[in-house]
C-alpha cells in the first residue's frame, strides 16, 4: 500500500490543485477519511487513466454528491452510495484514497 | 445459422440490468432453433419466431459504456459493430435511471434504430422512483417500454414496439453538447477524409476518436494517417484547454449532466420514505462482523444442504439400477452383450442417480444466490482477503461461478481489467471444486467417510486455492489495480427465474455431459470385454499403483476423468467390478481419499482446458495442466503419508 501512497503525488494530473486541498484539511479529505452517512461532494479523482475511466463509466463523476455507507474491517473496501442515481459502488482502499471529497454541511 | 431475411436485434445494457433475464424469456419463448450455450457469457445468438415473424436476437455481455475497459466489454463492442444490427434494444435498470441513461445517450449517438426497455420498474417503484415512460421516450427521441423481465411483464409490448421500430426505421438523433465541445466535434467530423472508415456516422466517429483510448482508435477505427492523427490531437487539446480536464472526462461529464437532467424531468422521486427492507438486510449482510458470519453460514449451508438433499435421493434412485444390473448379469452371463448393457446402465444410472441428486440442488442454490445479488456482496466482503493472495474482490465473482462450473467461470474472468489478474484467476479456478467435483466429493467422501470429512475436504480445497494464489502472485510484481464494483440492489429472488436458470444449465448437462458419461461408460465396458483396459492400466501402473498406492484397475478411469470428472467416479465402480454399496470392501478409506484428491486436481477437465486455451492461450492452458498434475501428486502423497 505504501507504494501507492508514494505514487499518488508524482502521478497527479491536477498537481496544482492537490497540495492546496491537502493543506486545507477542513475542506478536502480522502474518501477513506470521510465521515459515514454524511453528504460528500467529490472534488477530485486522482489516479491513473484506466481507473478514472472505469469510475466515469460506472457513473462516478467529479461534482457528484455521495455518501459513505460503511467501512469493512481489515483494510477492506469501502461502500459508497451515489445520491445522484441511487446506486452503490464498492471501492478498494487504494482507489478510495485517491478520491478527494468535501463534507456538505446543512444541505440536502 | 443466419437466415436470409431475419432482422438482427441486439440486446445491450449495463451489467446487472437484467438483460439476460429478458433475453432468456424471449429466446425461451418460442425458440425455433436452440440457443448456443457453448458460447455463453460471450454472446448468445438465437433465432426466434414471434407471431410468425423471424428475428435473430443477440445477447451481448453487459457493458458500462462504449469505451471498453475490460475484455468482456471489448467483446460486446466488436459484436455490436460487426453485426450491424437492424435494431438495438437497450435494457436499462430503471432503479438507477440517471446512471443508466448515460449509456443510453451514448448508444443514441450511433444513430441506429433503438428501443429502450425500462427494466426493473418494480424495483424503481420500491425505491420511490416514479418514471413516466412516455415523457422519457419523448426526451430521448426513442420509444421506451416499461417492463419487469423477471416476471415476464411488458415483454409483449416491448416486442410490439420493436417490430414497429423495425418497420419504420426511425433513426434517433444525438443530442448536442455544450457549444465549446460540440463545435470542436463538428470541426473534426468535417475534417474526416472522404474515404475514412466511419463507425456508424461522422459525429460518432469523431467523438470516439477524441474520447477513446489509443487501443480503441487503432482497433476500431483502423490505422490513421499520420497527418490526420495530428488533427485529432489538435482538436482534443482544444477541448481540453477550455476546461483543464482530459477530453474523455469532459465528454463523459456532458453525457452525465444530460442523463441526470432527463432522469429528473421524466421521473419523480418520492423521498422521506422509511429505509427500505433491502437496506436493512444489506446493513447486516455487509456488516464488518455479521457479514462474515453470514458468509460462512451461507457456505456451510451450500455444502450441507446439497448433501442432505442429494444423499437420500441418491440411495433411492440407485436401487433400481443396481438390481437391473444384477438381473442382467444373471441372464446374460459375461459376454460382450452383457458388457454393453452393463456400460449403458452404469452410464445412464450414474447420471441420474449419482450426479443429478447433487447437481440439481447445487444449480438451484447457485441460481438463488445469483438472483439475490449475493455474489457482489461476497466480493465486497472478501476483497481484503483477496488482497492477501494478490487479487481483489472482483475475482470473487468468477471464483464463485467456478463452484458451478469452471468453464463459464474462466470466461467470466473477462470482467477483470488487467491481464495479470485474468491469468492468475484463471489458473486458480481449476482448483475450485466445481459441481462435478463436488459430486465426486459428496458421493465418495461424504457418503463413505461422513459429511464432516467431506466438508473438511472442501475447506482445505479453498485454503489450497489461497495458498496457490499466494505462491503464484509472488512471482508477479505488478500490484492489482484495485476494486471498483457496483453493488446491485438486493432482489427478492424470483422462483420463476431460479427455475429457468436451473433448467437452462440442466439442459446443457443433459445434452452434453450426460451423453459423454454414457458413451464413456460403454466404451470402458467394451475395453473390459476385449481386455484392452489391462494394457492401459499396465502403462499407468507406476503412477497409479506405485506413486498413489491405488488398485491398478483405476488407471483407465483417470484417463476418462480428463473428459468429465464424474466419469472417473462412475467408471471407478465399474473398473473395480463392484456396486456402490460394496466399494469399501475393495479399497480402503485412505485409498478412497487419495483417489478423490487425485481425480479432483490432477488435470482441468477437457472443457476447462479448452476454454483456458481459447481465452488465454496455449501457454496458460499448459501451465494450468502442469500446475494441476504437480499439485495433485503432491497432495496425494501427503495424504498417503498422513493417513
Amino acid at each position: 500500500m505504501s507504494d501507492t501512497d508514494k505514487k499518488m503525488f508524482p502521478d497527479e494530473r491536477n498537481s496544482d490543485i492537490m497540495p492546496v486541498v491537502r493543506n486545507m484539511r477542513t475542506k478536502g479529505m480522502s474518501l477513506v477519511e470521510a465521515p459515514i452517512n454524511k453528504p460528500l461532494r467529490v472534488i477530485d479523482i486522482a489516479g491513473g487513466e484506466s481507473v478514472r475511466r472505469r469510475l466515469l463509466a460506472i457513473g462516478f463523476h467529479k461534482g457528484d454528491v455521495v455518501e459513505l455507507d460503511s467501512l469493512a474491517i481489515l483494510k477492506g473496501p469501502i461502500l459508497v452510495r451515489s445520491s445522484v442515481s441511487d446506486m452503490r459502488i464498492a471501492l478498494g482502499r487504494g482507489i478510495a484514497r485517491k478520491i478527494t471529497v468535501e463534507v456538505l454541511d446543512g444541505r440536502s | 445459422m443466419a437466415g436470409p431475411d431475419a432482422p438482427t436485434v441486439i440486446f445491450i445494457g449495463q451489467p446487472n440490468c437484467g438483460k439476460s433475464t429478458l433475453f432468456n424469456s424471449i429466446a425461451g419463448l418460442k425458440a425455433e432453433t436452440s440457443n448456443f450455450p457453448g458460447t455463453t457469457v460471450k454472446h448468445t445468438h438465437s433465432r426466434v419466431s414471434i407471431e410468425g415473424r423471424l428475428l435473430d436476437i443477440i445477447d451481448l455481455p453487459g457493458t458500462y459504456s462504449l469505451c471498453p475497459s475490460d475484455p468482456a466489454e471489448k467483446t460486446a463492442l466488436s459484436h455490436l459493430f460487426s453485426e450491424k444490427p437492424d435494431l438495438i434494444i437497450n435494457v436499462v435498470d430503471a432503479s438507477v435511471l440517471g446512471r443508466s441513461l448515460e449509456f443510453t445517450l451514448e448508444l443514441i449517438e450511433l444513430g441506429w434504430p433503438m428501443v429502450v426497455a425500462l427494466n426493473m420498474m418494480d424495483l424503481a417503484e420500491k425505491k420511490g422512483i416514479k418514471i413516466e415512460p412516455a415523457k422519457l421516450a419523448s426526451l430521448l427521441g426513442v420509444p421506451a417500454v416499461p417492463i419487469i423481465a423477471s416476471r415476464g411483464r411488458g415483454i409483449k409490448e416491448l416486442l410490439d414496439e420493436a417490430f414497429k421500430a423495425l418497420e419504420h426505421a426511425g433513426k434517433p438523433g444525438a443530442r448536442t453538447w455544450s457549444r465549446d465541445v460540440e463545435s470542436r466535434i463538428e470541426e473534426l467530423a468535417g475534417l474526416l477524409p472522404p474515404e475514412f472508415p466511419l463507425v456508424a456516422n461522422r459525429r460518432f466517429t469523431a467523438v470516439k476518436m477524441i474520447e477513446a483510448d489509443r487501443l480503441f482508435c487503432d482497433v476500431m477505427l483502423g490505422e490513421l494517417e499520420p497527418g490526420f492523427k495530428a488533427e485529432v490531437d489538435r482538436v482534443r487539446r482544444g477541448i481540453e484547454s477550455g476546461r483543464s480536464a482530459p477530453a474523455y472526462e469532459i465528454i463523459s461529464a456532458e453525457r452525465h449532466h444530460q442523463a441526470l437532467k432527463i432522469a429528473e424531468e421524466s421521473s419523480r422521486i418520492e423521498r422521506g420514505r422509511k429505509v427500505p427492507w433491502d437496506r436493512k438486510v444489506d446493513d447486516v449482510i455487509m456488516h464488518p462482523f455479521y457479514g462474515y458470519v453470514i458468509l460462512t453460514a451461507v457456505f456451510m449451508a451450500f455444502f450441507f444442504l446439497i448433501f442432505k438433499i442429494g444423499n437420500p435421493l441418491e440411495t433411492l434412485l440407485l436401487k433400481p439400477f443396481t438390481s437391473l444390473d444384477q438381473d442382467l448379469g444373471r441372464h446374460l452371463g459375461s459376454n460382450v452383450l452383457f458388457h454393453l448393457a452393463d456400460g449403458l446402465i452404469q452410464g445412464i444410472g450414474g447420471g441420474i442417480a449419482i450426479v443429478l441428486p447433487y447437481f440439481v440442488p447445487l444449480l438451484v442454490f447457485m441460481a438463488f444466490l445469483e438472483d439475490l445479488g449475493y455474489l457482489a456482496r461476497a466480493g465486497f466482503l472478501l476483497d481484503a482477503f483477496m488482497h492477501h493472495i494478490g487479487l481483489h474482490g472482483k475475482s470473487v465473482g468468477p471464483f464463485i461461478l467456478g463452484f458451478g462450473c469452471n468453464v463459464p467461470a474462466i470466461v467470466s474472468t473477462r470482467i477483470l481489467e488487467s491481464r495479470r489478474d485474468r491469468i492468475i484467476t484463471s489458473l486458480l479456478i481449476p482448483f475450485i471444486p466445481c459441481s462435478a467435483r463436488t459430486t465426486v466429493i459428496l458421493a465418495l467422501v461424504a457418503s463413505y467417510l461422513g459429511p464432516w470429512t467431506a466438508f473438511g475436504f472442501y475447506v482445505l480445497n479453498i485454503l489450497l486455492v489461497a495458498v496457490l494464489g499466494r505462491v503464484i502472485t509472488s512471482f508477479t510484481k505488478a500490484p492489482s489495480p484495485g476494486l471498483i464494483l457496483e453493488i446491485p440492489t438486493l432482489k427478492r429472488p424470483s422462483f420463476r427465474n431460479i427455475l429457468k436458470k436451473t433448467y437452462f444449465q440442466l439442459r446443457s448437462f443433459l445434452a452434453f455431459a450426460w451423453p459423454l458419461l454414457i458413451a464413456g461408460s460403454v466404451f470402458l465396458s467394451l475395453l473390459q470385454a476385449f481386455h484392452v483396459d489391462r494394457t492401459i492400466n499396465a502403462v499407468l501402473s507406476p503412477l497409479v499403483a506405485g506413486a498413489l498406492g491405488l488398485p491398478r484397475e483405476l488407471g483407465v478411469t483417470l484417463v476418462f476423468g480428463f473428459l468429465r470428472k464424474e466419469l472417473s467416479l462412475i467408471m471407478m465402480l465399474q473398473a473395480l467390478g463392484t456396486g456402490y454399496q460394496g466399494l469399501l470392501t475393495v479399497i480402503t478409506k485412505e485409498q478412497l481419499l487419495v483417489f478423490t484428491v487425485f481425480v479432483s486436481f490432477f488435470i482441468p477437465c477437457l472443457s476447462t482446458f479448452a476454454m483456458l486455451w481459447k481465452e488465454l492461450g496455449r501457454k496458460v492452458a499448459f501451465l494450468s495442466a502442469g500446475l494441476s498434475v504437480s499439485v495433485a501428486i503432491l497432495l496425494a502423497w501427503i495424504i498417503r503419508i498422513v493417513a
